[in-house]
């Protein structure tokens, strides 16, 4: 049976019938390419030099070491293919070869690019706190100053509930800022806005600026539970965990651009990949900002765990988007709740309050709320965890 | 013998892959783009090209795509070298005063859409001197920033004429990539011009104009763009059918000027001729709305039941609790990961459909759309000089341009 094929020479665009042979020798052999008409041989290709080229089902093509770039012999039909593959056992050779350096290709691209994301999983949050020591101070003051720009934008203008400095509920909260910042070298100083707002909620921007909206503080059922959620906000300033997540999150963005190749950044995909690493990372700073409000409480008289029960009662309120806004923020569960019960139980006696009763009177009437109205020591004691 | 045909017979183009042989294909590079974190998509781009490419016959013998994945790859992370910085700058954009991230923004915006231009050259060059034809390779010449400026300069002039300039941009364009493109030694010629596509673009423009205004009067009329806030569903109807006819407008335009500039590529004596139908390629479009719909309700089942099992306190009480489900997503790692791995799904199904309905729609219809005259004349054509162009296509993979 001839094996018919279709052959061209890679320097001219013709085409020509031509007619496949196989001559054994010794160990190797040649093929044979010659004209399907006249019967001349064209071409004698070594066995050796041959290889398959990628090609469509149902077809063969053949090029061979030492030929012109595109010289192919092309061979269609499955018997045809079967008994050249047959006769020539070094194309499926060739073949299993090539596959083999694609996988190894593909293998150490696989492995370089999952010691990144390992390295990136582990190294960002030690990096971030890094590259935030080098970021100059009055950059992320500017930036803060932006953020709240467009936060007011988005929640509706903040309006301060006390805007006079010297009452006694500001001096109170000054007072207060800067005992939870003593001793940590932060750069900046800090600025601690009570706002009113219907969002039970509260933050801290990058460059020192703490917003305490205001009905989270309506929600709060005792001092030690405001001065809780204030000193973890505080811990935020002084961790700098704003900038550093600004830093991280930018970094993961940039990672998952580069694993679905979209180095724009904009699509969907990388918006949420992005949201879910950087949750991770969220969450130490939590932690983090959990042990500076007990740290804090080594030093004035509040249980940190007052912090947790403000945070569960806010989130157990029964509007959802309430309950959202504070819970994408402030992941909460029952761990963090008894990590802060556990780190406020061994606490000195004799520490001052961080409130005096009229000061915590006059915070709790700065946004016009109900005055001291749940602040009895009773009130204490049945809210809290103690 | 292909060498002893009449002059000037036609030669038809055929396309012989099939749409399930291109899904197995699809089916098997997304399985293993899981394990690769990704990076199997330059070899699953590789397989795509050489699907289409070795299944495009012109007269008896099949396109060959010799590049290969390494190319692509190493074109992707040169890109990066590229995009790092701008990133940089976007972050940095991003925490500035907002007067001041909008003027960046948009002027990184300005920049993206030139460099979109050079990247799409350098694509269309990595691709044309990687396809063989009957032993011969295909090149392209010309600059690519002169592409990229020309491709800008013309899309802001179509901008500030809104969209009349158009034709003459499309005309332009089309001439550059063809009068600079070789098969061998020999060069292509383009012999198309805006006149051709003028009458069919402006009776478009008029049509979509009218329709539009139509569907916005009347959808205003019945209330969907009210003052209070309060949007009446039923004026939206109008919208949806003004927008629906806008874009069965647009694709019929499409296919006059696929047929039109196509049918306008000489290769020495050889004339293509092209004829796209308005209809078939809007019968793409809808093949491809139906399978999305059909692919999007069987993963949403399958979504609801899976999670259903692995976050079934959310849905005690018959219904379904937002609040616990939040909960739920950051605190267990199986409803994390199924809701992942949905995701990933969506985003398959998408891909998936979308590449087998338009991908390979607009190829199958050009293809068998195309006739070729006096493709014998082509015989004398020699091979060129090897090309050292380029490492993979580099920019245009991050930027994401350029299909096939």
């Amino acid at each position: 049976m001839r094996i018919l094929g279709r052959f061209y020479d890679g320097k001219v665009a013709a085409v020509r019938d031509v007619d496949l042979h196989y001559l054994a020798e010794y160990e190797t052999g040649t093929l044979l390419i010659s004209d399907a008409v006249e019967g001349s041989v064209i071409a004698r290709w070594a066995a050796d030099d041959l290889y398959a080229v990628p090609s469509r089902r149902n077809e063969l093509r053949l090029a061979a070491n030492g030929e012109a770039e595109g010289a192919r012999v092309v061979v269609q039909g499955g018997q045809s293919i079967a008994r050249i593959k047959a006769t020539l056992p070094v194309l499926a050779n060739r073949q299993r070869r090539e596959a083999g350096r694609q996988l190894r290709i593909a293998v150490t691209a696989t492995l370089a690019l999952g010691a990144v994301i390992a390295a990136y999983l582990y190294g960002v949050p030690l990096l971030a706190s890094r590259i935030v020591g080098l970021v100059p101070t009055a950059w992320e003051q500017r930036l803060g100053a932006t953020l709240a720009d467009q936060m007011q934008s988005s929640i509706g203008g903040f309006v301060l509930c006390d805007p006079d400095p010297d009452s006694l509920a500001s001096r109170a909260l000054t007072r207060f800022g800067q005992a939870a910042l003593a001793g940590s070298n932060t750069p900046f100083s800090l600025d601690i806005n009570v706002v009113r707002s219907d969002i039970p909620n509260a933050f801290a921007l990058p460059g020192g600026q703490v917003f305490f909206l205001s009905a989270l503080l309506d929600q709060a059922q005792s001092p030690d539970e405001f001065a809780g959620v204030l000193a973890h906000e505080v811990g935020h300033v002084a961790h700098r965990h704003g900038m550093e997540q600004l830093i991280s999150s930018a970094g993961t963005g940039a990672l998952i651009g580069f694993i679905l190749g979209d180095m724009t950044g904009l699509s969907l995909a990388a918006g949420l990949g992005s949201a879910i690493i950087d949750a991770r990372f969220s969450r130490d700073a939590e932690r983090q900002a959990d042990i500076f409000a007990a740290q804090l409480a080594q030093r004035l008289d509040f249980d940190p765990s007052g912090l947790a029960d403000l945070l569960m009662r806010v989130g157990s309120d029964d509007d959802l988007s309430r309950a959202l806004a504070l819970l994408s923020s402030h992941p909460l569960t029952n761990d963090r709740k008894s990590a802060l019960a556990l780190m406020g139980q061994q606490r000195p006696t004799g520490l001052e309050p961080p409130f005096s009763p009229a000061e915590w009177r006059a915070i709790k009437a700065m946004c016009g709320g109900r005055a001291g109205q749940r602040s009895t020591p009773n009130d204490i004691g049945q809210s809290g965890a103690k | 013998m292909a060498m002893q045909q009449g002059p000037g017979r036609p030669v038809p183009v055929v396309f012989t892959g099939t749409r399930r042989e291109l899904a197995g294909l699809l089916l098997r590079g997304y399985v293993l783009l899981l394990p690769t974190i990704g990076l199997y998509r330059f070899w699953l781009l590789t397989w795509k090209r050489r699907f289409y490419w070795s299944n495009t016959e012109i007269d008896g013998d099949g396109l060959e795509y010799t590049g290969n994945a390494l190319q692509l790859l190493v074109g992707f992370l040169m890109a990066l070298a590229v995009f790092l910085p701008l990133y940089a700058l976007f972050f940095y954009l991003s925490t500035q005063s907002r007067d001041a991230a909008i003027l960046g923004y948009g002027g990184i915006g300005i920049v993206l859409w030139f460099l979109a231009g050079y990247a799409i050259y350098r694509a269309r060059d990595f691709r044309l001197s990687r396809t063989l034809w009957r032993g011969i390779r295909f090149d392209q010449t010309g600059n690519s920033w002169a592409y990229a400026l020309r491709r800008f300069g013309w899309s802001l002039l179509t901008v500030a004429t809104l969209g009349l300039a158009y034709p003459f941009m499309a005309a332009s364009l089309w001439r550059y990539r063809y009068v600079h493109c070789w098969y061998g030694d020999l060069r292509f010629d383009f012999t198309g011009s805006w006149k051709q596509l003028a009458a069919p673009f402006y009776l478009t423009y008029l049509l979509m104009a009218v329709i539009g205004a139509i569907a916005v009067g009347s959808g205003i009329a019945m209330g969907a763009l009210p003052v209070d806030g309060q949007v009446e569903p039923r004026g939206l109807v109008p919208m949806a059918i003004g927008a629906l006819l806008i874009g069965m407008l647009a694709l019929r335009y499409q296919a006059r000027e696929l047929s039109a500039m196509y049918s306008s590529v000489r290769l020495g004596g050889a004339v293509v001729t092209v004829k796209v139908a308005g209809r078939s390629l809007i019968w793409q479009y809808m093949l491809c709305a139906l399978a999305l719909l059909a692919a999007f309700a069987v993963l949403a089942t399958g979504g609801f039941a899976v999670l259903s099992v692995v976050a079934h306190q959310a849905f005690e009480g018959g219904g379904f609790d937002a609040e616990i489900f939040v909960q739920q997503m950051q605190s267990s790692l199986v409803t994390l990961i199924a809701i992942i791995f949905g995701y990933l799904l969506v985003l398959g199904a998408f891909n998936l459909v979308t590449e087998l309905f338009v991908g390979l729609g607009y190829w199958r219809l050009i293809a068998r759309g195309a006739t070729i005259a006096g493709g014998d004349t082509l015989g004398g054509v020699r091979a060129r000089a090897e090309d050292k162009a380029l490492a993979g296509e580099g920019l245009a993979d991050a930027l994401n341009v350029g299909a096939y």
